[in-house]
């Protein structure tokens, strides 16, 4: 298990080869990168097995406090300064940890970059920066499996920022394409905004434990050697980190935009893996987040809510596909911080899991039609199904399974969810919830039909299916959206369902609320069978809802007006005091403060400099003189 | 008797120094300098140094005024009458007030108290030059030697060199 | 018999007329007659000075009369060599006026 680390270095490796050497390389360096990707899998499942046959006697291994789990962690040291463990002193580690959170984490990001790596040999044939692509998708990867791993902050930071690095690479992938550069520099300047939250909090923690280690934190807070104030501050700020990155309001903005770079992209970083890594950092500091009285876990739930409930609203309205998907994401991603504020520690994870392997799906299966039809409006589609049946049956899947239909993983992962928020918050959040999850299933259902269903339009009539290196990917994505509900289950043998792999605290068996259940199975249903009667039968019409709600229509179109209201703040605000800073450090700063003096001695000298005439007669009388002042002089001093 | 002398030769003295400093005629100059360096020699003369008042007469003004003379002779330049007063010449004569103001204090502060004055006989000079004064003469031939060597080379006409 | 003082104050008086004179002089030839004034100020101080007797009727020290020689001879060194100068000074530039000599500045 001590070779976990193991996982990001083969992509490590593989990222600087691909570009160095990509040319010369089969696939031009693609299949390196695969490769790669794939050791890392192939190291997944040695690392699971490995820690199935681990106990607490293992080296290493100790069954932690904080979460109940049985962890392993391996560090090595890379840099002290002062006598280690003295105050003030830094230690820097290179470490790992091994826990199922890990595990699963590592499971999930190893897969779909798999897929998606697959599946990019097909659709990014042809393009000029082939080689660079894949070098970009390796490094991402690897950094992703680095900041999973992690076993201290600094580590995590690192990691952190390279993957953010790696996104705005990607999303301004075609950057010949004006809206792609805004949009990487968009996701990459929102983003940092919530990191410099991340960076206080690990700095505060280091304040307060004298280490960057985690475990080495969590301990800190379970025997209270962090005040309240200490664990929530810097609970709080590490929540801001991972809003910037899981994209919760206000920090949504960029998701939809990233929607420029290629949908392979997409899939992988905007919906599998990059932005979980936000739900990942709040799993990863549990202890912080409930320790005292649990007010960040709170916030975090309100927090998610707002973000699930209002991207639900955008997404039933938005026409673009990516940009259906994109709100969906986010949508999600604010159910799994809910999940995550209200205790549901294994729902969270498990629904992490179900909806990154479902919306890659989704997302594989519109990169299909992308493909084909070259046009992202859903108004421009129609009736695919009869000519791309392979994309429309996948598509089916992942979507019935995020909009919550039983047997499919989505549903398992979201009843989880609502019975968490119903054991632990109040009815207002139960209830906001579950209409949070109609909504899901509407929009879902309305993307669905929209595109595969209905007439077929003429200019799609020479649209072909996908071809194998994408449709494999595909299939076997939806292999795992239709069956991984299976895994919560109890199984005979000493398998209890996914709570007792992965939970905080203790672990508890699958058990199904039955009212929330059937209230669940209840709306999906009739959701999907509303829009199909709205979309493909024609035989409801919303006319009469659109002009009844035009105002909030319009308001819900233009996404709640955010983008407009932060680019007011940059002009009327941010640049406006950047201006005045700009003036004052070259006015103020430069032309006086730095210039000022040399302009000043510059000018004495040339004041001094009339008396060096060149005229002997003139040095002579200066010599007079200055006998005279020293015949004073010594007057002076003997009188 | 001898304050008459004195009078009489100082005044000699500071009149043609000021002729020196004063005149606008360069040759008037050189004269008004041949006057006073006489009147000093007489000075030596009131001191009992003979042999000094010798040297001075026949050095001065016998040989350094003559050739005062031929620099004047070959430097004439066109302009006349001309200016002979620098820029700044209030400012030097500020200074040279000050610098008097400075000296004469310090001369009448430290007065010290004169004895009458003595013979001095040219032997005693002469063995003084040459026993305790030797090295000092030896070196002061060496300059003239130099200087003399030196003032051909630097006023030696161009067409003349390689 | 005049005392020693006035011989000083001699002295000083000539020795500031020829700074003046250095000083405010156009002509070279002119200052190079001036520091001549200078010299000889100090001539009269020094042997002013060693005109001294000491108790017993006999000269001090007549050391300054000696010291004058040498001055003496220094000068006229000096004088010759300034004049070589100036001559050099005239031939190159046609004027002895020290006012159109000023290359010795930045």
């Amino acid at each position: 298990m001590e070779w976990a680390w193991l996982t990001p270095i083969f992509s490590f490796a593989a990222a600087p080869a691909v570009i160095l050497f990509g040319k010369y390389l089969p696939g031009k360096g693609a299949v390196l990168s695969i490769l790669a990707i794939g050791g890392g899998f192939a190291v997944f499942w040695f690392v699971l097995d490995s820690w199935l046959g681990a106990n607490t006697g293992t080296s290493g291994c100790f069954t932690s406090e904080n979460t109940g789990l049985l962890t392993c962690d391996y560090e090595r040291s890379w840099f002290n300064a002062g006598v280690v463990g003295a105050v003030g002193s830094v230690s820097l580690n290179w470490g790992i940890l091994i826990d199922p959170l890990t595990i699963a984490m590592l499971g999930l990001v190893t897969f779909v970059a798999l897929m998606v790596q697959v599946y990019s040999l097909a659709y990014m044939k042809g393009d000029p920066r082939f080689g660079w692509y894949f070098a970009v998708h390796s490094l991402f990867a690897a950094a992703m499996l680095t900041l999973v791993l992690a076993d201290n902050f600094l580590l995590l930071y690192v990691a952190w920022e390279l993957v953010g690095i790696c996104s705005y690479l990607l999303i301004g992938f075609w950057h010949e394409r004006p809206q792609a550069r805004e949009a990487a520099k968009k996701a990459f300047i929102v983003t940092r905004m919530g990191d410099v939250g991340l960076l206080i909090g690990i700095l505060l923690i280091w304040r307060d434990v004298g280490s960057f280690s985690m475990l080495d934190a969590f301990e800190a807070v379970r025997t209270g050697a962090m005040s309240e104030g200490a664990a929530t501050a810097s609970a709080i700020l590490l929540f801001l980190g991972a809003m910037g990155k899981s994209a919760q309001v206000p920090f949504h903005v960029w998701l939809p935009d990233a929607m420029e770079g290629p949908t392979p992209v997409s899939a992988l970083i905007h919906a599998a893996t990059m932005v979980v890594a936000g739900v990942y950092l709040v799993a990863r500091t549990f202890p912080l987040f409930e320790a005292y009285d649990a007010d960040p876990l709170m916030v975090v739930s309100i927090i998610g809510l707002v973000t699930a409930l209002g991207a639900a609203t955008i997404a039933l309205v938005a026409t673009d596909l990516k940009r259906i998907l994109a709100y969906s994401t986010i949508s999600h991603l604010g159910l799994m911080m809910l999940s995550l504020g209200a205790f549901g520690y294994t729902a969270a994870i498990f629904h992490m899991m179900a909806h990154g392997f479902s919306k890659a799906l989704l997302f594989l299966g519109a990169g299909s039609v992308l493909h084909s039809t070259e046009s992202q409006e859903t108004g421009e589609m129609g009736g695919l199904r009869k000519v791309m049946p392979l994309t429309a049956i996948v598509f089916s899947i992942g979507a019935l399974s995020l909009g919550g239909i039983p047997i499919f993983a989505g549903f398992w992962s979201k009843d989880e969810i609502l019975i968490a928020v119903n054991d632990h918050r109040n009815v207002t959040f139960i209830v906001l919830t579950l209409v949070t999850a109609l909504l899901s299933a509407l929009y879902m259902a309305r993307a669905m039909f929209l595109v595969f269903w209905g007439p077929l339009k003429d200019q799609n009539s020479h649209v072909h299916d996908a071809p194998p290196a994408m449709a494999l990917p595909m299939a076997l994505l939806g292999v795992l959206a239709l069956g991984f509900g299976l895994i919560s289950f109890n199984w005979p043998g000493s398998y209890g369902g996914i709570g007792t792999f992965v939970f905080f605290g203790h672990g508890e068996s699958f058990h199904f609320e039955v009212w929330l259940g059937v209230v669940s199975i209840v709306m999906a249903v009739a959701a999907f069978v509303g829009a199909y009667k709205v979309y493909v039968d024609r035989s409801i019409s919303l006319e009469g809802v659109r002009s009844r709600n035009s105002g909030f229509l319009k308001i819900v179109e233009n996404k709640y007006y955010f983008d407009e209201v932060y680019q007011w703040t940059i002009d009327r605000v941010v640049l406006v005091f950047s201006r005045f800073i700009a003036y004052f450090d070259r006015a103020i700063v430069n032309d006086i403060l730095v210039n000022g003096p040399a302009d000043v001695t510059r000018k004495f000298g040339i004041m001094i400099r009339v008396h060096v005439t060149g005229h002997v007669y003139s040095y002579t009388l200066a010599m007079a003189l200055g006998s005279v002042g020293l015949g004073i002089f010594v007057w002076l001093r003997v009188a | 008797m001898a304050w008459f002398v004195f009078i009489l030769l100082a005044v000699l003295t500071i009149g043609g120094a000021l002729g020196v400093v004063v005149t606008r005629n360069v040759v008037h100059a050189a004269l008004a300098l041949l006057v006073s360096l006489i009147a000093v020699a007489g000075v030596y003369l009131v001191l009992f140094a003979e042999f000094l008042a010798l040297v001075q007469v026949l050095i001065y003004g016998g040989a350094i005024i003559i050739v005062l003379m031929f620099a004047i002779m070959l430097t004439r330049s066109s302009d006349y009458p001309r200016i002979t007063d620098n820029k700044q010449w209030p400012l030097a004569a500020v200074a040279a007030l000050a610098f008097l103001g400075v000296l004469v204090p310090s001369f009448l502060i430290n007065k010290v108290e004169g004895t009458e004055a003595q013979n001095a006989s040219f032997t005693g000079i002469g063995e003084s030059l040459f026993t305790t004064w030797a090295v000092p003469f030896e070196i002061a031939s060496l300059v003239l030697l130099v200087a003399l060597i030196g003032a051909i080379i630097i006023a030696r006409s161009d067409e003349e060199e390689g | 018999m005049v005392d020693l003082v006035y011989f000083q104050l001699l002295s000083a008086a000539l020795f500031v007329i020829g700074l003046y004179g250095v000083m405010a002089r156009r002509s070279a030839v002119l200052i190079v007659m001036s520091i001549e004034l200078m010299l000889n100020a100090v001539n009269i101080n020094l042997i002013a000075a060693a005109s001294q007797m000491d108790g017993t009727g006999k000269f001090a020290n007549f050391d300054g009369q000696l010291i004058a020689i040498f001055i003496i001879t220094v000068a006229a060194a000096e004088v010759g060599l300034a004049l070589a100068i100036i001559l050099r000074m005239f031939r190159n530039k046609s004027t002895v006026n020290v006012d159109e000599i000023n290359l010795m500045k930045w």
